[in-house]
């Protein structure tokens, strides 16, 4: 199989952030492009780095730009930054109305054959209101979603983790956000998935290290 | 018999025996023709459709502001918003009047454009929705505080304006809530007394001139008739509250299921 490749303009994610969260204090430093993986253990900072730069939190000292567009102090709607945990879906929605609602939201026009690749892609082959999907499908209909939308970046909060066969998967996502020209930031707990990454940032009681 | 179960069982009896005891007394001893007449049919009918008129104010207006406390800490907010329920609602009624008087710039203003809360409905539906709005976002808000905020941040994630997440995000998910926190804030509304007996001890306006509303006309029977009048119309009221009890039940059971 072969990889595919970003192509054209680059999008260079910096996040240079602190932030304290009661006892915990976070030091945190991403400057890369592509697919990136953010590995660490439970408690280790991944989520908050990952809300940093969505914008759900606000550092106390630092910035986040995106191509060069400083959006530390942007709302999250305005920053072209899609964030997915296990949670996030739009629940009363079908899947197929899921899967281009933030296009539309960006008045974004979406080929028929676009959804078709993406939801052939990413093994999405049923259909009904995403709040009856189980956890696995819920998050494939989620991802997919943010990929049709066209955001700059897509963080993937540890939603990979509850997919079956989620090394291929994530093989297929990675080609298809470097097709869109969307880059990526995922969390796992399993530092193999690393494997999969263009790049590799560990994180370890709120500070992070860039092992490639 | 434990001990928890023996005091819970008294203590709900303190609760529903005056209630039962109404319903005996009302439909059986005390039971007088005036307590189901047509009178009193057409005051629960202006009860019940002022109530839920009032309901749907606090649906369209209130439920944002529920949604606002539940996502921002606002404690002088949440405390000014229980105000009208804290204070004796005939005090609420005074302000509703003091707002329409003529002795004041802004009342002769919307008496000048035909706004007067006397004895008309608006006045009774503007009683109501104040008087049950505090009861309808204290139940929204713990709603909205459950809601996992996953998806709004999904949402607004995917470009979508803040707005546009409240409205085809929040409240698409929330219909049980509001359901619930309405039919709530309606149970409430029908039985309040003390600010629409100052507002609106009756309507002056079709297609209910001349009627009061069901509290009104029970204590309105009690001055005129005595006790039987006012017991029996009291038990008919209490019927259609607990068909509304039913399905603020049903609601919650399903909500749960």
């Amino acid at each position: 199989m072969i990889r595919q490749e970003w192509k054209g303009q680059l999008v260079m994610i910096e996040a240079d952030v602190k932030k304290r969260l009661g006892d915990f204090s976070l030091d945190a430093n991403v400057s890369d492009e592509h697919f990136i993986c953010l590995t660490g253990k439970n408690g280790s900072g991944k989520t908050t780095l990952l809300n940093l730069i969505t914008g759900i939190l606000t550092p106390d000292d630092g910035y986040v730009t995106l191509n060069s567009r400083k959006i530390t102090n942007l709302p999250i709607e305005q920053r072209q930054v899609s964030i997915v945990t296990p949670d996030s879906c739009l629940p009363h929605l079908d899947v197929d109305r899921h899967l281009i609602w933030g296009a539309k939201n960006k008045g974004l026009y979406v080929e028929r054959d676009y959804i078709k690749e993406i939801k052939t892609g990413l093994g999405i082959n049923f259909g009904g209101k995403v709040r009856k999907l189980s956890l696995g499908m819920r998050e494939r209909v989620s991802l997919a979603t943010s990929l049709v939308s066209k955001p700059q970046l897509i963080l993937v909060d540890e939603a990979f983790s509850n997919i079956d066969n989620h090394r291929d998967f994530v093989d297929t996502f990675r080609d298809l956000a470097a097709k869109a020209k969307v880059d990526v930031i995922f969390t796992t707990q399993y530092p193999e998935d690393s494997t999969q990454a263009d790049h590799h940032y560990r994180l370890d009681s709120g500070k992070s290290t860039r092992l490639f | 018999m434990n001990w928890l179960k023996l005091i819970s069982t008294l203590s709900l009896a303190l609760l529903v025996t005056p209630v039962f005891l109404l319903l005996y007394e009302g439909f059986g001893p005390l039971r007088d023709p005036i307590g189901y007449s047509y009178e009193v049919v057409r005051a629960i009918e202006l009860s019940l459709l002022s109530s839920a008129i009032a309901a749907a104010i606090c649906i369209t207006i209130f439920t944002p502001l529920a949604y606002y406390f539940a996502r921002n800490k606002n404690s002088l907010g949440e405390a000014l918003s229980d105000i009208p329920a804290s204070i004796p609602h005939p005090i609420i009624g005074v302000a509703i009047l003091v707002i329409v008087s003529p002795l004041t710039p802004f009342g002769r203003f919307l008496l000048s454009v035909g706004i007067n809360f006397f004895n008309t409905f608006l006045g009774l539906i503007t009683a109501l929705t104040i008087v049950s709005a505090p009861i309808y976002i204290n139940s929204m808000h713990p709603f909205f505080q459950s809601m996992n905020i996953a998806y709004e941040n999904y949402a607004l994630g995917l470009g979508a304006s803040k707005f546009r997440t409240f409205m085809s995000v929040v409240v698409p998910n929330s219909g049980r809530g509001i359901l619930t926190a309405s039919l709530i804030a309606m149970s409430r509304a029908m039985s309040e007394f003390g600010s629409i007996s100052i507002v609106a001890y009756y309507v002056l306006q079709q297609p209910f001139y001349g009627v009061s509303p069901a509290p009104v006309l029970i204590f309105q029977y009690y001055t005129y008739y005595g006790l039987g009048a006012a017991v029996t119309a009291s038990a008919v009221m209490i019927l259609v509250s607990i068909v509304i009890m039913i399905l603020l039940r049903l609601v919650k059971r399903s909500t749960t299921l």
